[in-house]
């Protein structure tokens, strides 16, 4: 293929790539009954785990934390964002079910734009997420040793997750063709992330417990982000928090990429 | 090679064991609104989504605006409008942020954007309502802006998937006339009707498509031709039905009647009626009702389907779509030709 005509087909696929995730976040910011529980559960969680678990911060193996809030800001964030990644994918779903998928794959939409502009709506969700929790999280406590550059980059780190997250759930949608295969998959999430180190360091489990939190992937997401909350903007944690989604994103791509392949060569 | 904008050999379409489409072969010249009559189940979706590149053929080739619909899928998509009866319009979005989701989609440049939106809108009557989201639409204003959309890019040709079904009387007549117009700018139209009326009515030549196959093709006003004789339907008790057949076969060949009836073709024509009463009255027939039809597109099916469209019941079946070639959806009006 000429060069010009690589970088028009790019360019192509970039505008499409753009025009649909401007419909996915549009579509989501439009169903206020998605977006407010995917924002006020986790913050409800985070209160409720202040007031209960408190005073574990005392325990032997227990970082050194300002309060359990600041502890608990980056399960607070993965929680909501794994959560709001669902949702995401369920549109996806939603999109097969009713044909608006075919409806794109009638016209010369690069394949790739269809699944990136569905995901990019979840990223940026992902990275508002974040921000919220941080911003709403901060005055009681959550405070964010490496400071606005480590906002940020737990922000990045946040839409990430949600990239990574998403991937994998559209992997499902689009193995299923079923939003509802796609909720199904929510409380796996859910044991997921209590059987992770979201609400307690892995240094104060014990046992099967502790093996299963250091394998859980969740782990690593949440104690990347947990690594600029606690220990500062260190190099060392910046890359734990962007790498560790990063890589988990590219190989969740990946898997999505094949899956979307796999059900346009089953038409 | 012929130039026809929508060519078909022998296309075939396998779902698993099912047969939806076997082996059909069409020519849809330029200009033309071609029509695909069938019910539900009969393969007619299940053709216009390999027309359309969205399903591949198990065999066969097709086609469309001069590009093969396998090998040049793109180029295909890029020519043709399709509206497809299940691909939903997102109902968050307005109309005129579809059209312009559908405008970048394909390649339109933003400095055109506006103006050929603007006048889609216009022409389907959407302007007052293009900043409302499409939920708040009624369903003819959904297939009004699904025209717009399949428009935007101005395809020469245009494949329109069951465009009236479920619509009432004033929206199908405005969308009829959305389609006569634009056939008579040029663009060639293909649509799959399971409305006798909308295929006489638009269609230039139909093709009358059964269990997959294509069982009659051409003009209109030539199947019916075709068909010859008026239809004398009659109604009778259930008791006296075969009484009935033997006397109106002696007048011609019987054909499908819908819901019970049962109908002749009067070889005489309906000079005849006279006679044929008669004929029932001294075999002791009592008829309940009795109606003389000049030959129509539903007596063409019928007489090549062995049952009837008009008044069939067309729930969907099993199957791609609801069409499953080898599960003929159940008719109430269905009975085999004697």
């Amino acid at each position: 293929m000429p060069e010009t005509q690589v970088v028009r087909s790019l360019s192509t696929a970039i505008r499409q790539t753009i025009a649909l995730a401007r419909r996915s976040t549009l579509e989501l910011f439009r169903q206020p009954a998605l977006v407010v529980p995917s924002l006020i559960f986790p913050l409800f969680f985070s209160f409720l785990g202040n007031s209960s678990f408190g005073k574990t911060t005392s325990l032997p193996g227990f970082p050194q934390v300002s309060s359990y809030l600041q502890f608990q800001l980056a399960g607070t964030i993965t929680q909501g964002v794994l959560f709001g990644s669902v949702t995401g994918a369920a549109a996806l779903a939603t999109d097969i079910e009713n044909g608006f998928f075919d409806r794109l794959l009638a016209s010369p939409t690069s394949r790739t734009s269809i699944l990136f502009g569905r995901l990019a709506g979840s990223t940026l969700f992902g990275a508002l997420e974040t921000a919220v929790f941080i911003l709403v999280l901060l005055p009681f406590g959550a405070d964010v040793a490496a400071g606005v550059p480590g906002i940020i980059a737990m922000t990045i780190s946040g839409a990430l997750i949600a990239l990574a997250v998403g991937a994998l759930m559209a992997s499902v949608a689009l193995k299923t063709g079923s939003s509802e295969a796609v909720q199904g998959t929510f409380p796996l999430l859910f044991i997921l992330l209590f059987f992770s180190s979201a609400f307690f360091p892995r240094e104060t489990m014990s046992g099967i417990y502790r093996t299963i939190a250091g394998l859980n992937p969740i782990s690593h997401l949440v104690e990347g982000l947990r690594a600029l909350s606690l220990e500062g903007f260190t190099a060392s944690a910046t890359a734990r928090a962007i790498l560790v989604p990063l890589a988990i994103a590219i190989f969740a791509l990946l898997v999505a990429q094949t899956q979307l392949r796999a059900r346009l060569r089953a038409n | 090679m012929s130039n026809s904008p929508i060519i078909a050999e022998n296309l075939v379409r396998h779902f698993g064991d099912v047969h939806a489409v076997k082996g059909i072969n069409l020519e849809v010249k330029a200009g033309e609104v071609f029509g695909f009559l069938g019910p539900n189940g009969a393969g007619k979706s299940t053709a216009v989504r390999m027309l359309t590149t969205l399903l591949r053929p198990t065999s066969g080739t097709a086609r469309v605006a001069g590009f093969d619909v396998v090998k040049q899928a793109d180029q295909v998509r890029r020519s043709i409008g399709v509206a497809l009866q299940d691909a939903a319009i997102d109902p968050l979005m307005t109309g005129a942020e579809l059209l312009a989701l559908q405008a970048v989609l394909y390649g339109i440049p933003a400095s055109v954007l506006k103006k050929r939106s603007d006048e889609l809108l216009e022409r389907v009557g959407l302007t007052a309502a293009a900043s409302r989201r499409v939920s708040t639409y009624s369903g003819g204003m959904r297939r009004r802006l699904d025209l717009a959309l399949s428009l935007i890019h101005q395809p020469t040709v245009l494949f329109l998937d069951e465009p009236t079904t479920g619509l009432d009387p004033m929206s199908r007549l405005t969308l009829w006339e959305e389609v006569r117009r634009l056939n008579r700018e040029g663009t060639t139209v293909m649509l799959t009707t399971q409305y006798l009326e909308e295929a006489d009515q638009l269609a230039d030549r139909i093709a009358i498509i059964d269990h997959g196959k294509i069982v009659r093709e051409g003009k209109p006003a030539d199947l019916k031709a075709s068909v010859g004789a008026p239809t004398l339907i009659i109604k009778t008790n259930i008791d006296q039905t075969e009484k009935a057949k033997s006397v109106l076969s002696t007048f011609g060949d019987l054909r499908p009647g819908a819901e019970g009836a049962l109908g002749v073709g009067l070889i005489g024509g309906a000079a005849l009626v006279t006679e044929v009463v008669r004929k029932l009255d001294e075999a002791g027939v009592h008829v309940a009702h009795l109606e003389i039809n000049e030959p129509s597109l539903d007596d063409v099916f019928a007489e090549a389907t062995g049952y009837r469209l008009e008044g069939a019941d067309n729930a969907p079946s099993a199957g791609d779509n609801g069409d499953n070639g080898d599960e003929k959806p159940k008719k109430k009006s269905r009975r085999g030709r004697k």
